[in-house]
C-alpha cells in the first residue's frame, strides 16, 4: 500500500484562510506536489518544515485574499466623506453629542487618573535591581502557655549576622531602623523625621547612586552618615561635603559625612534624608532574639532560595529557642510583595492590593456606564438615521462600509474625548494628589506603554460603544425603512432598557458603598473611645530627660491656668503597641499571659481622661519608687484595664486591688481602669497594663483650649528654657487619631468622588434617552392632552416605565452591595450595623434623581401646546 | 514608443516559460530555474511574478489536468502572449544596445 503523508493541517488551514480563492487550487496543488517530492527525498520532518516556510513566504499581496470581493472603492475619498458626515452628524445632534462627549470625557478622565494611581502603586520598588532576591524578615513570637501570638517585621540585631553565617542561601543581611533624630542646622536643633540607620551591606543590596564618596566604606564603622542630595544641599549648600561633621542626636554627637547619594524615587519603600551606619546605634548584640526593634532584610543568592530557606528556618529557630519559654518563628516576605500584599508597613505606608482592585473596579464601572449611554443614545437615534442608511444602501453601499462608517463616528467622538481627557487629567492631577495623599507625576501619562494603552482603550471603547449601533443600523432593510413605517425594533428596546437598568444598578451599588463607608467613618470619628483626645498636646521629650528636670518643667508649665494636667509617658492612649508578658504568683511555673503594657506617670490617667473604676491612681511616690539605679531595686505598681482583670481570672475588679503581679518585675496592682480603645477600631480591646515609671519619651499636656495660641507660646518659652537642645515640636492627639484611619478616610473621599461621577453619568444617559423616547411619543401626548389628561397624568405615564426600570436596578444592586460591604465592615471589630435604612436611602435618592431627570423632558412635553405636536404634515 | 516593463526576475520567469514551451506550470518553472541558474526560488516569489506577468498581459494561463500527486488539484499552465514576446524582444534589444555602447577597453580592462 502506498504510504501517503500529509502536511501539517493547521498550516494548510492557515494557507486556505488567507489565500485568494481564485489561486487557492493551483497553489495548493503546487504545494502538495513539492511536499510529496520532499517527503520522498528528505523525509517527513524536513518536508513539513519546508512546507511551513513555503506557506509563510506565500503570504504576500496578490496572493492574500482581498477583504472586499466587490469592485474596488476609492477608500480615501470615502473616508473623507465619512469623516465629514460624522462631524456634521455630531454637529446636528448637539444634545446627544454634548452628553456623549461630556460623559466620555468625565469617564475617561476618571479612568486616566485611576490608571495613573494604579500604575504608580504597582511600580513601587520595581526599580530595585535585586528586587527578586531580597527577603524581608517577619517575626512571630508567643509565650509558652499562652495562645496569643504577636507578629510583625520587628527583629533583633541578632538575626542578620546569625542567618548570613548559618545559611548558605543568605548572601547578606541588612539591619535597618528609622528614627526621629535631632540634627543641628545653623546652631539650631532640628527634628529630622527621615533618619535611617542601616548596615553597610545596604549598598550591596539596594539601589543607590552615589554622587560623592565610596559606597564600599561609607557606612563602615560607627558615626558615619550618608546624605541625600537634597539634604546635603540643605545643610551645606553646594560645597563638597565629604569629611564634614554633623551634630546628631540628643547628645549632639559628631558624625562624619561619608557620602552623598541621589534622592530615592517617590515610589520606593526606602525613604530617608540621612542614612547612618547601624553601628552608630551601638545596640549590636547577638545574645537574644528579643529587643526586637529593627527591620531585617536578607539578600538571598537567588530568587529560588525562598522556599528552601523557609523550610530550614522552623527547625533552626526551634533549636535556638529551646528552654527559653518562648517560641519564635521567622517568615520570609518577598521584597517585591511588601508594598501591595503585606499587612506590615515599614518605612512607607503600604497600599493594600484590595484598594487598587476597588479603584480599578470603579474605573471599569464608569467606562461601562459611559459606553452604555453611548449605545443607548445611538440606538435611540437610529430612527432618525434609518433614512440615511436606506438611501446609502440603495445607492450601493455595502453593509461592511456602513458598519465602519458608524464605528468611525464613534471613533471620532472617542478621540475627541480622550484628547480633552488627557488635558483635563493634567489639570486635575494636583487636587487628585491631595485627595489620595500621593505624589503622582503627570509624566506618567506620557510613557510609551501608557500611550499605547490609551490608544488601545480608545479603540476598544469606540468598538464597544459604536459596535452595536453600527451593527443594527447597517442591517436595516432599505425597502422597509424608506416606506416610512420604521420603528425601533423590540430587541433594541429590550437592550436599551437592560442597559439602563444596569447603569442604575451600578450607580445604586456605588451609592450604597459610599453611604456605608461614610457612615463607618463618621462612627469612627465620633465613637466614644473611653479616653479624651480633644485638646491634648503631645510633645516628644526623649528618653534621656531626667525625672527631676521634667518634674520642674511640669511645675513651671502649670503656672499657666489653661494647662490642667501633664503626663510623661511612652505611648498616647491612641495607640499602645508594646508587647509584654504578665503572670500572677498563683499561676503555674512558666505560664504567662501576653498583654500590652506601657510606662506612665502619676498624671497619665487624668490627662488621658481614663475612667478609674476600682482602686487608686498612681501617686508621685509610686513613680519615685522606680528611680532606683539597679533594676532589682525598682518598685513597680500596676493599673490594669478590665480585659486584663478578666484575663488574669480575678472575680471582680476589686479583687485585683492589692494583688501581686509580675510584669517587668514583681509589683502590686493598685487600680483598674475602664476598657478603652487603645488601638484601631479594627481590633477588639486587649488586656493592658499601665505601669508606674519615671521614664517616658513624650509628654502629654491637657489644656482647656480657649486660649490655644497663648498656651502654646507659654509652653514654648518654658521648653526653650528647660530643654534647649530639643526642637519644640508638638502635635495634637486627635490628629494622631485621624492618621490611624487615613486609608479609610481616603477611600471614603475617593468613593464619594467617583460615586458622584457615576450617578451623574447614569443620569446623563437617562436624560438623553428619555428625551428621545418622549420625542417619539409627542403625538400620543398631544392627543391625550386634547382629550383632557392632566399634567400629573401625563408625567406619570411618561415616567412610569423608567421608574420601573430604576426600581429593578435597585433590587439588582442591593444583594452584591450588601455582601461586599458586609465583608468590608467585618474588617472592623467596632462597626455600624448594615441597616435597611442605608438601602432605602440609596434607593430613594437614585429614584428621586431619576424622576427629576425624566421630569425635565416630560414637563416640557406635557406643558407644550398640543397643536405643535399634532401639526406635523 | 511603448514601454515594456519587465523586472529581472520576471524576465527569468518568462524566458523559462518559453523554454518549457507547453509544459510550463509553476513547479516545472521552479525546477527549471533552480537547475539552470542554481538559485532557490520560493513559491511565493514565483507565484507573485507569474500573477504580475499575467496582469501585464505578457502571459496567459489555462487549467490543466489534475493528478494524484497534486492531491487532485489542477495544474495551471502558462504560455507567452504576443505582447509578452514583444516585451521579451524589447528587453533583449535594449540590453544589446547597451552592450554595444560600452567601449571595448572597459570590458577588456575588466577581464585582465
Amino acid at each position: 500500500m502506498k504510504e501517503t503523508s500529509t502536511p501539517p493541517k493547521p498550516v494548510l488551514r492557515f494557507f486556505r484562510w488567507y489565500c485568494h480563492p481564485k489561486l487557492q487550487d493551483y497553489i495548493e496543488g503546487d504545494l502538495m506536489e513539492v511536499y510529496e517530492r520532499r517527503v520522498k527525498t528528505s523525509g517527513k520532518r524536513k518536508a513539513d518544515l519546508r512546507f511551513i516556510i513555503d506557506v509563510l513566504l506565500l503570504c504576500r499581496p496578490g496572493i492574500i485574499r482581498s477583504g472586499n470581493q466587490s469592485p474596488k472603492f476609492y477608500h480615501t475619498v470615502m473616508l473623507k466623506s465619512n469623516f465629514k458626515i460624522a462631524i456634521r452628524n455630531l454637529w446636528k445632534n448637539k444634545v446627544s453629542t454634548v452628553i456623549n462627549v461630556f460623559g466620555l470625557t468625565t469617564g475617561l478622565t476618571s479612568c486616566l487618573l485611576i490608571a495613573l494611581f494604579i500604575r504608580y502603586e504597582a511600580s513601587f520598588d520595581q526599580f530595585q535591581p535585586n528586587k527578586e532576591r531580597i527577603a524581608r524578615v517577619v517575626m512571630e513570637y508567643s509565650f509558652e502557655g499562652s495562645e496569643d501570638k504577636a507578629r510583625g517585621t520587628f527583629t533583633s540585631t541578632k538575626v542578620a549576622p546569625v542567618f548570613s553565617r548559618t545559611f548558605p542561601e543568605v548572601e547578606k543581611g541588612i539591619r535597618m531602623t528609622d528614627a526621629d533624630m535631632i540634627v543641628v542646622l545653623n546652631n539650631e536643633p532640628v527634628m529630622e523625621r527621615n533618619f535611617m540607620f542601616a548596615d553597610s551591606s545596604f549598598f550591596d543590596t539596594f539601589y543607590y547612586e552615589m554622587l560623592q564618596g565610596n559606597p564600599a566604606t561609607a557606612l563602615n564603622g560607627p558615626d558615619k552618615v550618608v546624605l541625600t542630595e537634597t539634604t546635603a544641599n540643605r545643610y551645606f549648600g553646594n560645597e563638597n561635603v565629604l569629611g564634614k561633621t554633623l551634630l546628631i542626636g540628643n547628645d549632639a554627637k559628631p558624625y562624619e559625612v561619608t557620602g552623598v547619594m541621589r534622592d530615592y524615587p517617590a515610589n520606593s519603600q526606602m525613604e530617608f534624608d540621612f542614612l547612618a551606619s547601624f553601628s552608630s546605634l551601638r545596640r549590636n548584640q547577638e545574645k537574644t532574639y528579643f529587643n526586637a526593634n529593627y527591620t531585617t532584610y536578607l539578600l538571598l543568592t537567588d530568587a529560588q532560595a525562598f522556599a528552601p530557606l523557609q523550610e530550614k528556618l522552623h527547625p533552626f529557630m526551634e533549636n535556638e529557642m529551646k528552654g527559653t519559654g518562648t517560641s519564635i518563628h521567622i517568615y520570609l516576605e518577598p521584597f517585591e510583595d511588601v508594598h501591595l500584599y503585606s499587612p506590615y508597613s515599614d518605612f512607607v505606608a503600604n497600599t493594600s492590593i484590595k484598594y487598587l482592585y476597588i479603584l480599578g473596579g470603579v474605573a471599569l464601572l464608569i467606562i461601562i456606564i459611559v459606553c452604555f449611554t453611548y449605545i443607548n443614545l445611538s440606538t435611540a437615534k437610529s430612527i432618525e438615521r434609518a433614512r440615511e442608511v436606506g438611501i446609502r444602501k440603495v445607492s450601493g453601499a455595502m453593509r461592511g462600509q456602513l458598519f465602519w462608517q458608524f464605528i468611525g463616528e464613534s471613533f471620532v467622538l472617542c478621540s475627541l474625548s480622550i484628547m480633552v481627557s488627557i488635558a483635563l487629567a493634567g489639570l486635575l492631577l494636583p487636587p487628585f494628589n491631595i485627595l489620595i495623599g500621593k505624589s503622582l507625576q503627570l509624566a506618567g501619562l506620557f510613557t510609551p506603554s501608557f500611550i499605547l494603552w490609551t490608544i488601545v482603550a480608545t479603540l476598544f471603547v469606540s468598538l464597544i460603544a459604536g459596535g452595536y449601533p453600527a451593527l443594527v443600523l447597517s442591517r436595516l432593510q432599505p425597502a422597509r425603512v424608506l416606506k416610512g413605517v420604521f420603528k425601533n425594533t423590540q430587541s433594541a428596546k429590550v437592550l436599551q432598557q437592560s442597559l439602563t437598568v444596569f447603569q442604575f444598578a451600578i450607580s445604586v451599588f456605588l451609592i450604597i458603598a459610599t453611604v456605608v463607608i461614610q457612615g463607618q467613618l463618621h462612627y469612627i470619628q465620633t465613637q466614644k473611645l473611653g479616653y479624651d483626645r480633644d485638646h491634648v498636646i503631645s510633645l516628644p521629650i526623649g528618653w534621656s530627660a531626667e525625672y527631676n528636670l521634667i518634674s520642674t518643667l511640669k511645675h513651671e508649665l502649670k503656672t499657666n491656668t489653661h494647662i490642667t494636667n501633664i503626663a510623661r509617658c511612652e505611648s498616647s492612649p491612641v495607640s499602645i503597641v508594646g508587647g509584654y508578658s504578665m503572670r500572677l504568683p498563683s499561676m503555674a511555673e512558666n505560664e504567662v499571659i501576653g498583654t500590652k503594657a506601657t510606662p506612665v506617670d502619676a498624671e497619665y490617667v487624668r490627662t488621658a481622661g481614663l475612667q478609674l473604676i476600682a482602686g487608686t491612681d498612681f501617686s508621685e511616690q509610686h513613680i519615685q519608687a522606680t528611680l532606683a539605679e539597679k533594676w532589682e531595686d525598682k518598685e513597680f505598681h500596676y493599673i490594669l484595664n478590665e480585659s486584663a482583670v478578666k484575663k488574669l481570672g480575678f472575680k471582680s475588679n476589686e479583687d485585683a486591688i492589692g494583688q501581686k503581679m509580675h510584669l517587668n518585675s514583681q509589683g502590686i496592682i493598685v487600680g483598674v481602669v475602664k476598657d478603652f480603645n487603645f488601638q484601631s477600631l479594627r481590633n477588639s480591646i486587649e488586656p493592658l497594663v499601665l505601669f508606674s515609671a519615671a521614664w517616658g519619651n513624650r509628654m502629654l499636656i491637657k489644656v482647656k483650649g480657649d486660649d490655644m495660641v497663648g498656651t502654646l507660646a507659654h509652653i514654648e518659652t518654658k521648653w526653650k528654657q528647660f530643654l534647649p537642645n530639643r526642637p519644640f515640636e508638638y502635635s495634637f492627639l486627635d490628629q494622631e487619631y485621624e492618621r490611624m484611619y487615613r486609608t479609610e478616610v481616603q477611600l471614603g473621599q475617593v468613593m464619594n468622588l467617583f460615586a458622584g461621577i457615576t450617578i451623574v453619568l447614569a443620569c446623563l444617559g437617562l436624560f438623553g434617552l428619555s428625551s428621545y423616547m418622549i420625542q417619539q411619543r409627542v403625538k400620543e401626548i398631544s392627543i391625550r392632552k386634547v382629550l383632557g389628561a392632566s399634567l400629573w397624568n401625563l408625567l406619570s405615564i411618561l415616567s412610569g416605565n423608567f421608574v420601573r426600570l430604576v426600581l429593578l436596578a435597585i433590587i439588582i444592586a442591593v444583594v452584591p452591595a450588601y455582601f461586599l460591604m458586609k465583608q468590608w465592615l467585618d474588617g472592623f471589630v467596632y462597626r455600624i450595623d448594615l441597616g435597611v435604612w442605608i438601602f432605602i436611602l440609596a434607593g430613594l435618592a437614585t429614584l428621586l434623581i431619576a424622576v427629576i431627570t425624566i421630569g425635565i423632558h416630560g414637563m416640557k412635553a406635557a406643558v407644550d401646546n398640543p397643536v405643535k405636536g399634532l401639526r406635523s404634515e | 514608443m511603448k514601454n515594456y516593463q519587465l523586472g529581472e526576475f520576471e524576465e527569468i520567469v518568462i524566458l523559462t516559460v518559453g523554454i518549457l514551451n507547453n509544459e510550463a506550470y509553476s513547479v516545472a518553472i521552479k525546477d527549471e530555474i533552480e537547475s539552470r541558474l542554481v538559485r532557490t526560488v520560493s513559491m511565493g516569489a514565483l507565484h507573485t511574478a507569474l500573477l504580475r506577468l499575467e496582469d501585464k498581459g505578457y502571459l496567459k494561463s489555462y487549467s490543466g489536468e489534475s493528478t494524484e500527486d497534486r492531491a487532485g488539484r489542477p495544474r495551471r499552465y502558462f504560455e507567452i502572449t504576443a505582447l509578452g514576446k514583444k516585451a521579451m524582444l524589447y528587453a533583449k534589444e535594449t540590453r544589446e544596445q547597451l552592450w554595444k555602447a560600452i567601449p571595448k577597453t572597459v570590458l577588456e580592462a575588466k577581464f585582465i
